[in-house]
């Protein structure tokens, strides 16, 4: 491809900077100049320049004897920005131009007045680019007078004059090129291991040992400025890796290397080339094995001032210890943020998603291997974020890919403190890292620690563990206040603790923890899993930006519609015997989950209903189902669901569900049916909900006596007797507005511990008060509307109560 | 039987001397082997300065082997060190037991010192010779002595860290000399002393760690020591339900003592039959409503035959798992260090829970059914059932049937007006507790902040 261009570089448009890419690899290049001495080197250079304006000329020439006018002036256009570059360079004009110049404007004027002759000859076109060359050649005559006058009276003496002035002028070259030279200077000393490159603008430029920091700092300067290459300067810059000798040189090289990769890709919206990552990865890995193979070299964030140009080893300073400006740990940030940023771009449904992803296991080496380093440092502030990156990346993957992504770990060589083989399950790996940033003064690490312990808790199905962990935390209350990234978080470990519970068979609390983020309609964006459609205000650009740039990548999606499923069918349990033992119309709108109530009452509303097709058909007709007393069909329908298949245990989810739609079911037909009873056997309930006589028997005692089955049991004939009393209007009335009055006191109460911000002294004469309200009121008299607040919030008030006392976030360390 | 024993999870909680009662208990119940236990006994007896009693140990160990020296030369030790304390205690006793002194002692304890100082040159350092001869008096099981020094010494000095030590070594001599209603004081004046610190250091996240967690455990400590005197003192079960039932200390059972929750039942089911009796405050006479929510909750972490009996009991409703559960529970709580002597109370009032239960729920039933359930012969069945029934006040509405051997539950509905009352009872007096709490936050405010700058 050099090549070509190269031959041809008369009649293309390249720029310098694609010439100097070129010249880079052009291995004639070199040939021609290792048998000539650097000064020739660099004249060749300038001359090359001159032969490209002559080959230009000589294009314009055969272009003028054919007449091709729009040839002409785009060959013009170049020879003048040619020239214009030689005078930015503060070279002479060179006398072919003007030579050039002076005979255009002589055959110019000869087309013109040939033009006027023939006027049939020339197209529109042609005619156009003639006309628009007299201007341009007129502008640039002006411009170049004095030259063309010195040139017309004696073109012999002006070539001379040209060449005295060229001589002399490699030395007087300005001072920012001072790098580039020394390093050919160098050249002289120690040829053999050096090699040739040619630099910008055609100067052959070559990196040695002793160059290293000038070139460095060239680099360095360049770097962010507008029409820098950032290719090139890669390229550069992994010339010189190749070059550094000492363990200094090549840690400053690397560093800038990362650096300039990592700069590569200014533009947010889209990732690092792939390749590219990798290398940035491979020469991260090479940063930290240098430095963790020589203690006595140390990267930091902070030193002091030393001068970039000077070469600098161990013995010469004060500690012993070279240290040096620059920051592992935000590389390793920054390597594992590309690689996510990249896993958000690629389709997710692809294989080049699944190929992307096997990276994982080299970057989390890369995490493992500075972590290494970061303990042997002892440096405890850096070791805490690279462990929280490295939690990251395990905290949600199921056993068998932790182990993967730590036998990889272990099979690099790379030696962390904590690593699966010195812990027996991967659950103990995490704890042992959560307990580490527990331990590090960083809040905000200790947070998302805690959120990912317990999101691996919810994971493994250990309930209790993740939900005393949640509540002990005390996040719920401060969470408003962290960043998005931690919120996000936060709700997935709220929806896996959810999904956990429901896993668990732990309907009522899967309920209620799924309930609040059911409830804003906004499931997916809160858990960063899609974009919200807002109805009523767009979203600026820089808006969508952020929301797209914090999406999870696919891999760690938790599915919305297991989620939905799961919330659905839990609402249903809740929600349809409550409903059933609802007989008045105000208490009717009292409420569990409204997403389930609105769905259900929708579905009330449709005339025709067929077969079910959606998760949510399906539910919302075993719904209707358990309402009718149908258990069975309730069961088929749910367990008919495909969704569940990619639930872990999906069977045993099942089978649970089964056994809770029967006693569900069996709840819900003695609610609605009992006003039409005075008796009802107990065998035939067993017999219709294929419940063993035990368990009817416990299900129906529960429900006398926290009263919500007016009732009792004749033991002798095995009947439950009802005693349902009817209540007349204004009774009703009456009790809801007790009913209402009581809670409008229980909300002062509320509203007033939350201003005192305490349970202390006020809690305990509230509670005393209680106690007087219940007066006589005995055990076995206990009002409905206090059941029902108790079954919803009874598992977690109870406990929540307890944690409020501040011991939240210890713990760790107590147990 | 062995898995329900608790003695092995509550001895790290206690002091070395407490565990010489529990360990005789294991002696006398021989549910270990006496060996084992003896020989634990005997690695106790070392730690401390006791050395006769390791000694007997020792020989009782092995009956056959010389004793070593070392008990020579440690009884000598002990006995030295015993003189110089007691000299330099003396001092200050002499000092102390002068009536003119003791007239002369106020409330506050700087102007004691200085008082001391001034007319019988007592330094600091010399009171605190009191609390180290009192530690010693109490290594080697000189209790009733220890609680003296240490009362003396806690009078005199104002080293908060040493006084609290003190404290708790007082507490520990009284609970060891059997002196349970002086044992309660002090442990109600410990108790007091820390929940103020806890309730001084504020619960800001940060700052308070250390604090919450040195709460956390001298909580812990103090649910162990009382035990002690809540299963010895007449009045205990109650106060025991006060005290366990109050928020901090039932976060600390769940959260740092579940195997606690054993205990909490017990008393519960115990203090059935007081609820009758005076009246008490609201958190005992619910108190088993709560602890069947908190034995749910912690199921997961801690459970026994006791809880498991309430478990079945109010939650499953499951009153043949309930009868099962109780046999168990009963040959555990005779077994338990603490229960021993509650065995009979306890199976009492257990039963008044089953039949409790089971007589709301049902509606007819049958005496030798329901007898069976209680573990009662029919006889014994029937006039436990007649007392139940005098006894409760459901005398209205049950009736026995001795033709057909039923008794017949006639429970009338509540009437609505009475329940409308008992849903409006009390608001205003809960309203009342309002605006008093309110003004009270309007005047603390100030002075908090104040506090805070």
């Amino acid at each position: 491809m050099s090549r070509f261009l190269r031959t041809a570089a008369s009649d293309s448009s390249s720029s310098s900077e694609s010439e100097s890419d070129d010249d880079d690899e052009d291995d004639d290049d070199e040939g021609s100049g290792s048998d000539e001495d650097v000064k020739r080197v660099v004249k060749s250079a300038r001359d090359k320049r001159l032969d490209e304006m002559e080959a230009t000329g000589k294009t314009m020439d055969n272009a003028l004897k054919i007449n091709d006018w729009i040839a002409i002036s785009n060959e013009f256009d170049k020879l003048t920005r040619m020239v214009q570059r030689q005078q930015n360079m503060s070279e002479p004009v060179p006398p072919f131009y003007i030579r050039t110049l002076s005979s255009l404007e002589a055959s110019l004027n000869a087309a013109l007045a040939k033009e006027k002759e023939a006027k049939k000859k020339m197209n529109a076109t042609n005619a156009r680019a003639l006309t628009a060359m007299k201007q341009k050649v007129k502008k640039t005559a002006k411009e170049y007078e004095k030259e063309i006058k010195l040139f017309q009276e004696d073109p012999e003496a002006f070539e001379r004059e040209f060449a005295a002035a060229a001589a002399p002028e490699p030395v007087a070259r300005p001072a920012r090129k001072a790098p580039r030279e020394g390093a050919e200077d160098g050249v002289t000393g120690d040829a053999d291991d050096d090699f040739t490159t040619v630099g910008r603008g055609g100067r052959a430029v070559q990196y040695t040992a002793e160059g290293i920091f000038k070139n460095l700092q060239a680099i360095q300067e360049a770097r962010g400025k507008k029409n820098t290459d950032r290719a090139d300067q890669i390229r550069i810059l992994e010339s010189l890796l190749e070059v550094a000798v000492t363990p200094y040189q090549r840690i400053r090289v690397l560093l800038a290397l990362v650096s300039s990769r990592f700069d590569y890709n200014s533009s947010v919206a889209s990732y690092m080339p792939i390749e590219l990552w990798s290398s940035a990865q491979r020469e991260i890995d090479l940063l930290i094995a240098t430095l963790t193979a020589d203690p006595l070299y140390s990267v930091q964030e902070v030193t002091e001032d030393y001068d970039d140009l000077l070469e600098r080893t161990p013995e010469e300073e004060k500690d012993g210890v070279v240290r040096i400006r620059g920051s592992i740990i935000s590389f390793v940030d920054r390597l594992d943020d590309e690689f996510t940023r990249s896993l958000q771009h690629i389709d997710p449904h692809g294989t080049e998603y699944v190929d992307r992803l096997k990276d994982e296991k080299g970057l989390y080496c890369t995490i493992c291997r500075a972590e290494a380093l970061y303990e042997k440092k002892q440096l405890s502030e850096p070791l805490a974020r690279v462990i929280m990156r490295r939690l990251e990346h395990i905290y949600s993957k199921p056993d068998a890919v932790l182990n993967a992504l730590e036998s990889a770990a272990s099979a690099s060589n790379v030696a962390p403190a904590l690593a699966l083989s010195s812990h027996p399950s991967p659950s103990s790996l995490i704890h042992a890292l959560c307990v580490h940033l527990y331990q590090s003064g960083n809040t905000v690490l200790r947070t998302r620690a805690m959120l990912s312990h317990i999101y691996h808790h919810a994971l493994h199905n250990d309930f209790h563990t993740a939900r005393d962990m949640l509540l002990m935390s005390h996040l719920q209350e401060t969470i408003h206040s962290a960043d998005v990234a931690t919120q996000i978080l936060y709700n997935r470990s709220v929806v896996q603790l959810g999904l956990c519970a429901f896993r668990c068979g732990l309907i009522k609390e899967a309920q209620a923890t799924l309930q609040d983020i059911f409830t804003t309609q906004r499931v997916k964006e809160l858990l960063a899993q899609g974009v919200h459609q807002q109805r009523f205000q767009t979203l600026t650009p820089e808006q969508e930006k952020a929301e797209k740039q914090r999406q999870l990548p696919f891999h760690m999606h938790i599915n919305t519609e297991l989620l939905e499923a799961a919330f659905l069918v839990s609402s249903m349990l809740v929600e349809i015997p409550m409903l059933a033992s609802i007989d008045s119309e105000e208490q009717k709108r009292k409420t569990i989950s409204k997403p389930f109530r609105r769905l259900l009452d929708f579905a009330d509303r449709q005339v025709f209903t067929g077969p079910p097709e959606s998760t949510r058909d399906h539910i919302m007709q075993a719904s209707k189902a358990l309402q009718n007393g149908q258990w069975e069909q309730c069961r088929d329908l749910v367990q008919d669901i495909k969704i569940w298949s990619l639930m872990p245990e999906a069977a045993a989810v099942k089978e649970m569900l089964a056994k809770r739609i029967q006693e569900e079911g069996l709840r819900t037909y003695l609610f609605t049916f009992a006003p039409h009873y005075k008796t009802l056997s107990l065998s035939l309930l067993s017999r219709t909900f294929s419940l063993s006589p035990r368990a009817v028997n416990s299900i129906v005692s529960r429900m006398i006596w926290t009263e919500e089955l007016p009732a009792s049991l004749d033991q002798s004939a095995g009947v439950i007797v009802f005693h349902r009393v009817e209540l007349t209007r204004p009774q009703q009335l009456a009790q809801t507005l007790a009913e209402k009055v009581a809670a409008l006191v229980e909300q002062n109460e509320k509203a007033l511990d939350f201003r005192l911000g305490g349970t202390t002294g006020w809690g305990d004469r509230a509670d005393g008060a209680k106690g007087e309200k219940r007066g006589e009121q005995t055990q076995e008299r206990r009002g409905r509307g206090e059941r029902r607040g108790g079954a919803t919030r009874g598992a977690r008030g109870g406990r929540g109560a307890r944690f409020s006392q501040g011991l939240g976030s210890q713990m760790a360390r107590t147990r | 039987m062995a898995e329900y024993d608790l003695t092995k999870t509550i001895i790290p909680y206690l002091d070395r001397h407490f565990a010489f009662p529990l360990l005789a208990h294991l002696v006398e119940i021989s549910l270990f082997p006496i060996e084992q236990v003896s020989a634990a006994q005997y690695e106790l007896a070392k730690g401390t300065n006791m050395v006769d009693y390791a000694q007997n140990l020792y020989e009782q160990l092995n009956p056959d082997s010389e004793i070593p020296e070392e008990f020579a030369a440690k009884r000598e030790k002990a006995v030295s060190t015993n003189e110089q304390l007691q000299q330099e205690a003396q001092a200050v006793l002499d000092v102390i037991e002068n009536p003119d002194v003791a007239q002369a002692l106020r409330q506050d304890k700087n102007q004691n010192l200085t008082y001391l100082k001034d007319n019988y040159g007592l330094t600091l350092e010399q009171i605190t010779a009191l609390y180290n001869f009192g530690q010693f008096q109490y290594t080697y099981g000189n209790y009733s002595g220890a609680a003296d020094y240490l009362y003396h010494f806690r009078v005199l000095s104002t080293d908060t860290d040493l006084n609290t030590s003190a404290h708790w070594g007082k507490l520990a001599s009284d609970i060891l000399t059997g002196k349970w209603d002086v044992a309660l004081e002090e442990l109600n004046t410990l108790r007091e002393s820390i929940d103020a610190r806890a309730a001084s250091t504020p619960l800001l996240p940060t700052s308070s760690h250390v604090e919450s967690l040195s709460a956390l455990h001298s909580r812990t400590w103090l649910i162990h020591w009382s035990l002690f005197v809540y299963f010895n003192h007449p009045a205990g079960r109650t106060l025991l339900l006060e005290t366990f039932l109050a928020p901090a200390y039932l976060n600390t059972i769940q959260s740092a003592s579940p195997w606690i929750l054993r205990y909490l039942a017990v008393a519960a089911i115990l203090s059935r039959k007081a609820q009758q009796a005076p009246p008490t405050s609201g958190r005992v006479r619910h108190a088993i409503r709560e602890i069947v929510k908190i034995v749910q909750l912690e199921e997961y972490q801690y459970s026994d035959p006791i809880t498991r009996f309430l478990k079945e009991l109010y939650v499953e409703f499951d009153f043949e798992a309930a009868q099962r559960e109780l046999q168990i529970a009963e040959r555990v709580v005779a077994d338990d260090f603490f229960l021993s002597e509650f065995r009979e109370e306890f199976l009492d009032n257990a039963r008044y829970l089953i039949s409790e239960a089971y007589c709301r729920i049902h509606q007819r039933i049958d005496i030798a059914d329901l007898s069976e359930r209680l573990n009662l012969s029919r006889d014994d069945g029937e006039k436990w059932i007649v007392n139940l029934i005098r006894d409760t006040r459901m005398g209205a509405d049950a009736k026995i049937d001795l033709e057909k051997n039923v008794i017949e539950i006639n429970r009338p509905a509540l009437p609505i007006y009475q329940s409308v009352i008992e849903k409006t009872r009390g608001l205003s007096i809960r309203t009342q507790a309002l605006g008093a709490a309110m003004v009270r936050a309007g005047t603390q405010q100030p002075q908090v902040v104040e506090a805070a700058r």
